[in-house]
């Protein structure tokens, strides 16, 4: 039975999207037959960060309405078997989306995919909704940061009332994903701590994603950061990809490196 | 290092803190709202509109509040007003 999952977190540039590709790219790593929708109609994002902006020809309104099937509108990964994407609309206005053609999209995709990874646009609105909706699970992408935070409870308190899950009395599975974590701002008590933030949501902990310089530097390339498996951003993903599929993994990255004077003295900061 | 560092900024407590401390009091207000039913303001409105007429409370000492119980909501009303003219 395939799953829907929504990335989604209320605020913009917390790493929705470079969480969706990673997340996606990892379950099809691991043999899933999974497709990521981007629901970010008018700024549409995820094929750039998945590096196939060049491949786009139709996107997810087209299929909607019609004026082309979902065959040529995916596209598949280069890199993974078993990897494809439906890319959101650049130009079209946000309308033309509607929970019947969303629907309908799904329940084919459904058919063929293990998971259906669905990258959230920012905000609470519509087109956020709209992402949320069919969803089975939501992974909550959170910073370590008052506004994203609170931001995050406010998308939590939709998934409970807004998804056809919720309307239908079931619940639906959300877990969080703390991202840009830096444990050394941790340590000095300027940055609220994953536990903090665990405490608060009062969701479970999926992973930890540090704060990295491979994040940048994948997403200049068009290649997901899970596929830099030496960074440690990359092996972050990897780790909450086998944590959400059931394995036991501790989490890493959350403690500080305890330096030795030498690198202290000559290593200056990563 | 840390416990050096504490010793000289006992005083203010660290920024982290003070972040956990108004999340927490603003997603307690978030999540309060949440449940209210969209008429409540106008209720509000109308309720303190109809005690004033009676008794001469500022609008400071009516308090209402909602509660979202398991089994029904309730709305709590208090009222208070100066002992002497009223």
């Amino acid at each position: 039975m395939a799953r829907v999952i929504v990335i989604t977190s209320g605020k913009g540039g917390v790493g929705k999207t470079t969480s969706c590709a990673s997340i996606g790219t990892a379950l099809a790593m691991q043999g899933h037959r999974t497709v990521l929708i981007d629901f970010d109609v008018g700024l549409r994002n995820l094929d750039l960060v998945m590096g196939c902006e060049r491949r786009v020809v139709y996107d997810l309104i087209n299929v909607i309405s019609g004026e082309a099937n979902l065959k040529q509108a995916l596209i598949k990964d280069k890199r993974i078997d078993g990897l494809y994407m439906l890319p959101a609309s650049q130009t079209r206005d946000k309308d033309a989306l509607t929970l019947e053609g969303v629907c309908e999209v799904i329940e084919q995709l459904k058919q063929d995919f293990d998971y259906i990874v669905c990258d959230s646009p920012a905000g609470i609105e519509r087109g956020a909704v709209m992402a949320m909706y069919y969803a089975d699970e939501a992974i909550v992408v959170t910073n370590p940061e008052v506004s994203s935070v609170r931001d995050s409870d406010r998308i939590i308190g939709l998934l409970d009332s807004k998804t056809r899950r919720a309307e239908q009395g079931e619940a639906i599975r959300a877990q969080l994903l703390v991202t840009r974590y830096d444990p050394e701002r941790v340590e000095h008590a300027d940055m609220m701590s994953v536990q903090d933030i665990e405490e608060i949501l009062a969701i479970p902990l999926v992973g930890v994603i540090p704060e990295s310089s491979a994040v940048l530097k994948a997403s200049n390339q068009g290649v997901p950061v899970v596929h830099d498996s030496g960074s440690d951003a990359g092996q972050a993903y990897s780790d909450m990809v086998a944590r959400y599929l059931g394995d036991d993994k501790p989490m890493r990255f959350v403690e500080l490196e305890r330096k030795g004077l030498f690198s202290r003295m000559f290593g200056g900061r990563r | 290092m840390k416990r050096l560092r504490d010793l000289f900024h006992k005083e203010e407590s660290s920024s982290a803190d003070v972040a956990r401390e108004r999340l927490k009091v603003m997603i307690t207000q978030d999540r309060m709202q949440r449940h209210q039913p969209d008429f409540l303001p106008r209720l509000q409105q109308e309720l303190v509109e109809v005690i004033r007429r009676y008794v001469h409370s500022d609008q400071d000492d009516i308090h209402i509040s909602y509660h979202c119980l398991p089994q029904h909501s309730q709305i709590e009303l208090n009222v208070s007003w100066p002992r002497n003219n009223s």
